[in-house]
């Protein structure tokens, strides 16, 4: 078949809902694509250990201590799921790991922003956690089977992790007048960043239309940016939380809640590597690495030695 | 029944078990490789739970709250081992300690799952589950550091050699524990010791590694602490005291 | 072997009545290795029965778009290896879920190539879309008498079910006391 016919069929296939799987014949740059989706999307789940790791060890109680360290365990479980569907296409995983800490990758902004009290690990559980189960949901239908099945996965195990956010913001929002002042701390520091993680403006992503067309993606940036703002405002101030935004308002024709413009220049500030924390998460990855060569090394040593 | 006793040995359990899932929950997002920072964060969260297994015994046998003896003592109040409460070191340090508690932990509970007390039969059977796989990930482990590289051993025999002597504080028992062993609610640890040397000379042997020669544990009371356990705690206990015991996070 | 070590595919035996299903990978440095991995990492929630662990390099794969084209059968005949027993997965439907391949049965064969044609033969199906056949003697599996202490704890672990968070409830009360005042 020429590369006219494949694409055709490729086009069908995604219509007919099929999943494409490693194998199956596919645009050059829908597999390009989806390797820099996915593995800048695992670089997030494994750089976004770092923010939450760091309160661990200072976990009110026991019970939240057991449920954070479970919580940014699954976050490492779903890097290693993410750096597999990218494997499928071709990468491998030490060139993405190489790429990250060599600074030549993007993961999510999100995570470049720092954790200051306990209370933001109630709202990154909610915030940070509940905007990425949205994207992550619509990624379940991906037309890519590997990236698909890893979502689905990803999405079940998620639930939790908004979940125990969401106990904690209520609790602190209802609670001591210093937990409420943390709580709405927190609000005030990730609520843009939180609405800046589905990432540019449409006019802004050069990708979007096509990845709707290979079913990548059903919906653009600013689609389910918009469905979080809806969902998350009447919540938050229900709660008596005040959303950190002196032009938000409802707007009666279209149903929506609407903020202010987002700090674009912030957004690319950030996404370029100049955030108030890039250069601390990179280094905490490097050190990561660098002192667990030898450990690597032994271990190959070992299985070259004694196995074969 | 000697109720304090057993409360006062619970303690020294549960203690144990926390300090040393707190300092390895230390690795969550620093692990050599991904896959080991998933599994080590799982002998973590076992540790973790196994203590409050254990702090809820506690809480029934003397009515205190495991969340009030864990973030309301002061070091000296604590009665885990040093061996426990020392920094995480590198990845040969806190893979050895691991792999000779594990140890440790397998030939107690294997006694303690036939214990008189039907409350401490039952976590031990519960625990014991866990444990097996424990031990047989961090033998495993010390296998191949042990006999991996060059350096990787020399590390290994260095983490062995610092921390052998504190391990042997696992061993030494507490004031009135002859009470427990009579009742026949724990076993005698100068055999449980025996039975743990036997089987870690043998493994550490065949990894390449020599035990030293040592056979005073390097402390004594668990109620000295090294400077560390205070700074854990410090640390620790800062966000639950900002507010007075009984305030829910 | 690269920084990452070598990978295996892992494939997860969820419940009795379920085939073993290719879960995901784990790069680790040897089997034994690769199948703690792969409890750590897949099995951190219930349910767990059994887990099998194959080199990837092992595998031999070809969806059926890739079937079409029959130069693969060409190796075919070219084998003198003695025959063994080759397992036979298949990725059945289309609709999304958690897993890929499931285990279908075994063939015997001398060569990948001769494996997947008596596997086509054998097990015959339209809906399938992916055919894997692996050598039965590079899988590395748990045994009946690990399940308890490597699969049976993660049901004891509540605190990762979402259901341990009951949130909506709370909402949903001061959602109709908010409603209350407003009227």
């Amino acid at each position: 078949m020429d590369e006219q016919a494949e694409l055709q069929e490729f086009q069908a296939r995604i219509a007919r809902g099929e999943k494409i799987e490693p194998g199956d014949w596919m645009p050059e740059e829908y597999r390009k694509q989806l390797i820099r989706m996915i593995s800048q999307h695992a670089h997030s789940e494994i750089v976004g250990m770092l923010p939450e790791g760091a309160w661990i060890t200072r976990a009110p109680t026991l019970r939240r201590k057991i449920v954070l360290l479970a919580k940014v365990q699954d976050e490492g479980g779903h890097g290693q799921y993410l750096y597999h569907a990218a494997e499928t296409l071709g990468a491998t995983r030490e060139e993405m790991i190489d790429a990250l800490l060599a600074g030549k990758a993007k993961y999510s902004s999100v995570f470049n922003y720092p954790s200051l009290t306990w209370a933001d690990m109630g709202m990154i559980g909610w915030l940070v956690d509940g905007a990425a189960i949205m994207n992550q949901t619509m990624l379940a239908h991906c037309s890519y089977g590997p990236y698909s099945r890893a979502m689905v996965r990803i999405c079940t195990e998620e639930t939790f992790h908004k979940k125990q956010g969401m106990e904690q913001v209520i609790k602190y929002a209802r609670g001591t007048p210093q937990q409420k002042a943390m709580v709405q701390d927190a609000l005030n520091r990730w609520w843009a960043p939180s609405l800046m993680m589905f990432g540019p403006h449409d006019s802004d992503s050069p990708n979007s239309a096509q990845l709707i067309a290979w079913g990548v993606k059903t919906k653009t940036n600013d689609e389910l940016r918009q469905e979080f703002i809806n969902k998350m405002v009447p919540d938050l101030q229900l709660l008596g939380l005040k959303i950190p935004d002196p032009n938000l308002h409802y707007d009666e024709t279209s149903g929506n809640w609407i903020t202010s413009e987002i700090d674009w220049d912030e957004f690319w500030r950030v996404v370029k590597g100049d955030g108030p924390c890039n250069r601390e998460r990179l280094a905490a990855r490097r050190q990561a690495h660098e002192n667990g060569a030898w450990v690597r090394e032994a271990l190959n040593a070992y299985a070259e030695k004694y196995e074969q | 029944m000697p109720n304090d006793s057993l409360a006062q040995k619970i303690l020294t359990l549960a203690d144990d078990s926390f300090i040393l899932g707190h300092r390895n929950s230390e690795w969550a997002g620093h692990a050599p490789i991904l896959e080991e920072d998933i599994a080590f964060a799982n002998l973590a969260l076992d540790e973790l739970g196994h203590a409050h297994l254990w702090y809820e015994l506690y809480q029934e046998l003397t009515g205190v709250e495991p969340d009030r003896v864990v973030f309301f003592r002061d070091a000296n109040e604590w009665r885990n081992t040093q061996f426990v409460e020392l920094p995480k070191g590198d990845w040969a340090f806190s893979m050895t300690r691991q792999y000779l508690f594990d140890l440790y932990e397998n030939v107690l509970l294997e006694k303690l799952v036939n214990s008189t007390n039907e409350r401490v039969r039952g976590i031990a059977t519960k625990i014991r589950a866990e444990e097996i796989y424990h031990l047989r990930h961090t033998s495993n482990w010390v296998k191949r550091l042990g006999l991996g590289t060059d350096e990787s051993h020399a590390r290994m025999q260095n983490a062995l050699n610092e921390l052998w002597a504190s391990a042997l504080q696992l061993f030494v028992p507490l004031e009135n524990e002859t009470e427990l062993i009579d009742a026949n609610i724990f076993p005698d640890l100068k055999t449980l010791r025996d039975e743990w040397q036997d089987k870690t000379v043998s493994h550490l042997s065949a990894s390449g590694l020599i035990v030293p020669r040592v056979l005073e544990p390097r402390a004594i009371s668990r109620a000295q602490h090294t400077e560390h356990l205070a700074e854990l705690l410090n640390d620790m206990s800062s966000v639950a005291r900002l507010e007075k015991f009984g305030v829910e996070w | 072997m690269d920084s990452q070590g070598q990978k295996y595919q892992v494939f997860e035996k969820e419940r009795a009545d379920l085939a073993h299903r290719n879960a995901g990978s784990v790069h680790a440095p040897d089997a034994e290795m690769a199948l703690e991995n792969a409890r750590d990492v897949f099995v951190r929630r219930p349910n767990c029965l059994s887990l099998w662990v194959v080199p990837e390099r092992a595998i031999f794969s070809k969806t059926v778009q890739e079937l079409r084209d029959n130069a693969w059968r060409e190796a075919d005949a070219a084998s003198d290896a003695p025959t063994e027993t080759w397992l036979v997965f298949q990725k059945q439907g289309q609709t999304a879920r958690e897993t890929f391949v499931a285990h279908v049965g075994a063939v015997a064969a001398c060569s990948p190539q001769q494996a997947l044609s008596r596997a086509l033969e054998t097990f015959p199906n339209k809906n399938v879309f992916v055919w894997w056949v692996v050598p039965e003697r590079v899988i590395f599996k748990s045994e009946d008498a690990d399940a308890p202490s490597m699969f049976a704890p993660a049901h004891t672990k509540t605190y990762r079910n979402h259901l341990a968070y009951p949130v909506e409830p709370i909402m949903r009360e001061l959602k109709s006391a908010q409603e209350m005042l407003d009227e």
